[in-house]
């Protein structure tokens, strides 16, 4: 029976299968205290050995407490979870429990115990006792099976999410369980970053037949399990193959989730009655065209594109960087060189973007806009260096917002931070007030003094319903009473309060649920409409990027290295990808069809490409 | 801000000094100290000098970054020179300012006092620059290791060590990114009067706590999914070892001490006329 598991993988077709029941939930209710709605509640559920199985649901939906539950982090107030055939609440040893089923947390940072890679995985052996040669073999095999074996001695402060994310699993398999959890894993990665914990996480579950118990909000990932469950308020709603989850996507909705980017195109394509089957994959998704394009004799050259009207603008709050340099810790042994070189030039009006990789230097030149970081001319301590007669001047670099001149020391650098509103990677950890009136009217009594209380309120107030809460209803709240979502809303507010000109977010998105990420991007086209005259997001999200951005900047290695808009850019998506970026979904089918001989006008978003793609076949059907 | 602190300030280099046992270099650090305390006589300084100089030389580390390691305490050591040079008094009057006065045993005793508190803080940070602090760690919990005999929770605290080490570096880059934030918003760190400086450090303090407190949360879950109950049954994947290199290590402490006391004991033999300048009494 083992054998079968750990060659090609078997699909199990009923529950009274041959394969043995690994987890068995029965009846399962569990709430965090005695007053709130239980977080499950009258779950049953049952994980085969050797399958890969994935929860998915909103935030708050419960599938957390469900993975808690499964490895005794938590133990249910009702009902009984089964593991191996033990019962969590009988155990008398968690340990027993948690040395076969494993998990990997949300946050890479929060999950490493030492300070040295190989340190960290010995972690888990040296606490069930393992001897020290066998340790150092599970380091090998665990690192290697995570395709980390060459950072063995280093530490995890330099890597990326993903590379931090593979190590905390290589932690995990050097206990050698038999289920591995990942609770959200994914959640905080950058899109490169989830790809590789995905891979190894796929193969495990392929080559080595473990287990695998993935809980996530990315319907995407949800894509390479074997079976899907979906939770909403603390119940299983949807169960079956992630492929009949996808045929009735119509019901996912009151769940607060969303179809991956490309069901949305395939669901639009398909109500222009151009019969396409849903496809996972973007290559499968131009396969489909082609074939429609062929069996109906459609037109093979989509409608032009038509540029939106641009906003009218007076140039008046233009950005233009020049020669932009900056090391961290300079002339120590820790030096590191984050810009090089960057000259950038952002008319106002723009919904701008700037995407590269983590540690490209995005948020090191956004920092610099609004002075955060001072260009060097501009510190109390700058002296001209001496230039000897003969030798060229040295180059510094040059910054202007608007009508500031940050290389002046006399720049008011505090009206200038008024009008260049920041937000920050996870804004919400900078709550701090005790009500999230007084958190939002923060900056605005830092920057106007002498602000009467009728007009902070009035300010606050428009602020609160700008981002889309109530004010009546959450003003003498406290912040950390609120949802994940709005907190962020909250954090929001209490930067555009102050009506910048310019609103700079970095990874305004990051973390949250499909549905919430949304939202957000709706509130910043609100902003744009209506308050702020630029806003730039940082991301290194392309798809995001495609869809929302009038010009995108790719930053590489501290440079500049395409600015233009995303309808110009991802048309070089062999470029792109030379580098090491992902292209969106939209320009790989782009290409794709291309070779079929289809070319599609688009500026990349979802919306205009399904209509490029129906425009195919408007008009009628012709002879060729 | 925070930037150029690399905490424990360690010097990535190879070296021999970087390859010695950390218990022996806590060790070695504790003699020199000692030595620095027992010497009475510039000769036994300049011995002590001498090694500190080879020391650095032999680790590969700059001069610049084990001097700078002094700024720290320079305000202690200019006010005690400064008070040692007027009160500490003696026969030898060199100027007479009525209630305070400079002589020779003051002017020799503050030179003594600056050479030995100058090498204190230098060789600590020669400890600190060649050794990680996890090294630095599991050398002291070996070294205490005796104390569990009297139930000092050595590996416990050992643990919550080598965490907080783990988690400096994340907390710093947490606190800096909070400070840009609240800058943004137009706080102000800087200005006004100590209640107002106070007062513009809450914003900054409340995230930065409740930060911590949501990170220890997902810290004592993973390390309870990773089977973590303490020390009992625990086995250690890297144990310390001394090596041929620790053993000259400990020749070197012992001639150090040996030459210290000698020197105290026969410094006014070797050149009678100057002896008067060279000790302290």
């Amino acid at each position: 029976m083992e054998n079968e598991v750990q060659g090609g993988r078997p699909p199990e077709k009923n529950e009274a299968g041959n394969s043995e029941a690994v987890i068995e939930f029965r009846d399962v209710t569990y709430s965090y205290d005695e007053n709130s709605a239980p977080a499950v509640r009258g779950v049953s559920l049952c994980v085969k050995k050797g399958e890969f199985l994935a929860v998915i649901g909103h935030n708050g939906s419960g599938k957390s407490t469900l993975a808690r539950l499964t490895n005794a982090l938590l133990l249910p107030d009702e009902g009984t979870v089964t593991v191996f055939g033990m019962n969590t609440l009988e155990g008398k040893n968690p340990v027993d429990i948690r040395r076969r089923v494993g998990m990997v947390f949300q946050n890479p940072d929060n999950q490493m115990v030492a300070s040295i890679i190989e340190d960290d995985v010995a972690f888990g052996p040296e606490n069930l006792g393992v001897e020290r040669g066998e340790i150092g073999r599970r380091i090998e095999s665990s690192l290697k099976a995570v395709g980390m074996e060459a950072y063995r001695t280093g530490t995890p402060s330099r890597l990326s999410g993903g590379q931090k994310q593979r190590v905390a699993i290589a932690g995990v398999l050097a206990i050698k369980p038999d289920v591995l959890i990942l609770d959200e894993s994914t959640a905080m990665l950058d899109p490169r970053g989830r790809r590789e914990v995905m891979e190894v996480v796929a193969r495990l579950n392929r080559e080595e037949g473990m287990t695998v118990m993935l809980i996530t909000h990315f319907m995407e990932e949800a894509l390479l399990a074997d079976r899907t469950i979906v939770m909403n308020r603390g119940e299983i709603v949807m169960e079956g193959t992630p492929a009949d989850i996808f045929l009735h996507s119509e019901r996912l909705e009151p769940y607060n989730l969303s179809l991956p980017r490309i069901g949305v195109i395939c669901k639009t394509i398909q109500k222009a009655g151009i019969p396409v089957k849903d496809c996972l994959e973007p290559e499968t998704l131009a396969e489909e065209i082609d074939k429609e394009v062929d069996a109906r004799n459609a037109k093979r050259v989509s409608l032009p594109y038509i540029p939106a009207p641009v906003k009218e603008t007076t140039h008046e709050w233009d950005i233009d960087v020049k020669d932009l340099t900056f090391t961290y810790s300079a002339k120590s042994p820790f030096a590191s060189r984050a810009l090089n070189g960057i000259d950038l030039h952002i008319s106002e009006g723009e919904f701008f973007g700037i995407i590269g990789h983590t540690g490209s230097g995005k948020s090191t030149l956004v920092q610099h806009l609004n002075a955060l970081i001072k260009l060097p001319q501009a510190q109390k301590k700058y002296r001209p260096k001496k230039v000897k007669k003969g030798q060229p001047a040295p180059v510094l670099p040059q910054i202007r917002v608007g009508s500031f001149d940050l290389a002046d020391k006399k720049c008011d650098f505090v009206k200038l931070r008024e009008s260049v509103g920041m937000v920050f990677q996870y804004p919400e950890y900078q709550l701090f007030a005790e009500t999230v009136a007084e958190d939002v009217a923060f900056g605005l009594k830092n920057f106007r003094k002498g602000i009467t209380k009728e007009q902070t309120e009035e300010a606050v107030r428009a602020a609160l319903e700008m981002v889309g809460l109530d004010y009546a209803e959450v003003k003498d709240k406290s912040p950390f009473d609120l949802s994940g979502g709005q907190k962020r809303r909250v954090a929001i507010a209490g930067v555009i309060v102050t009506r910048p000109h310019i609103l700079i977010l970095d990874e305004p998105a990051a973390g949250l649920d499909p549905l919430g990420k949304k939202e957000i991007m709706e509130l910043l086209h609100k902003l744009h409409r209506e308050w702020c005259s630029t806003v730039m997001i940082v991301s290194h999200d392309m798809d995001e990027i495609a869809d929302n951005c009038t010009t995108a900047a790719v930053i590489s290695e501290g440079r500049v290295v395409y600015c233009a808009s995303p309808r110009e850019l991802f048309a070089n998506a062999a470029e792109l990808d030379a580098l090491g970026l992902d292209v969106p979904l939209t320009a790989k089918a782009c290409g794709k069809l291309r070779e079929y001989g289809v070319t599609i006008d688009t500026d990349f978003t979802c919306e205009d490409f399904s209509q490029k793609v129906v425009s195919l076949f408007a008009g009628g059907e012709r002879d060729a | 801000m925070l930037n150029d602190v690399t905490f424990g300030q360690y010097y990535p280099a190879s070296s021999c000094i970087h390859d010695l046992d950390p218990r022996t270099k806590l060790l070695f650090l504790i003699v020199y100290i000692v030595m620095l305390f027992v010497a009475q006589t510039f000769y036994g300084m300049l011995l002590c000098l001498a090694l500190l100089l080879a020391t650095v030389a032999l680790a590969r580390v700059p001069f610049g970054s084990v001097l700078r390691s002094v700024k720290g305490i320079l305000f202690i050591l200019v006010l005690t020179s400064v008070l040692n040079i007027f009160f500490h008094g003696g026969e030898h009057v060199l100027v007479d300012l009525g209630a305070a006065s400079i002589t020779r045993e003051s002017l020799v005793f503050t030179v003594f006092l600056l050479l030995r508190l100058f090498l204190l803080v230098m060789a600590s940070a020669v400890l600190t620059l060649t050794t990680t602090p996890v090294r630095l760690t599991d050398g002291l919990e070996s070294l205490l290791t005796p104390l569990k005999w009297i139930k000092v929770p050595v590996h416990e605290l050992a643990m919550v060590m080598s965490i907080a080490l783990r988690f400096i570096p994340t907390l710093i880059d947490e606190t800096n990114r909070i400070i840009a934030a609240q800058k943004a918003r137009g706080a102000d760190f800087e200005s006004g009067n100590i209640f107002r400086r106070v007062k513009a450090v809450v914003p900054i303090l409340i995230p930065l706590l409740i930060s911590a407190f949501r990170r220890a949360d997902e810290l004592g879950d993973a390390m309870d999914a990773r089977c973590y109950s303490g020390s009992k049954n625990r086995t250690r994947y890297k144990k310390l070892r001394f090596s041929a290199g620790d053993l000259v290590a400990l020749f070197v402490a012992a001639a150090l001490v040996a030459g210290v006391v000698l020197f105290n004991e026969y410094a006014a033999q070797i050149w009678p006329q100057i002896y008067e300048y060279i000790v302290i009494k």
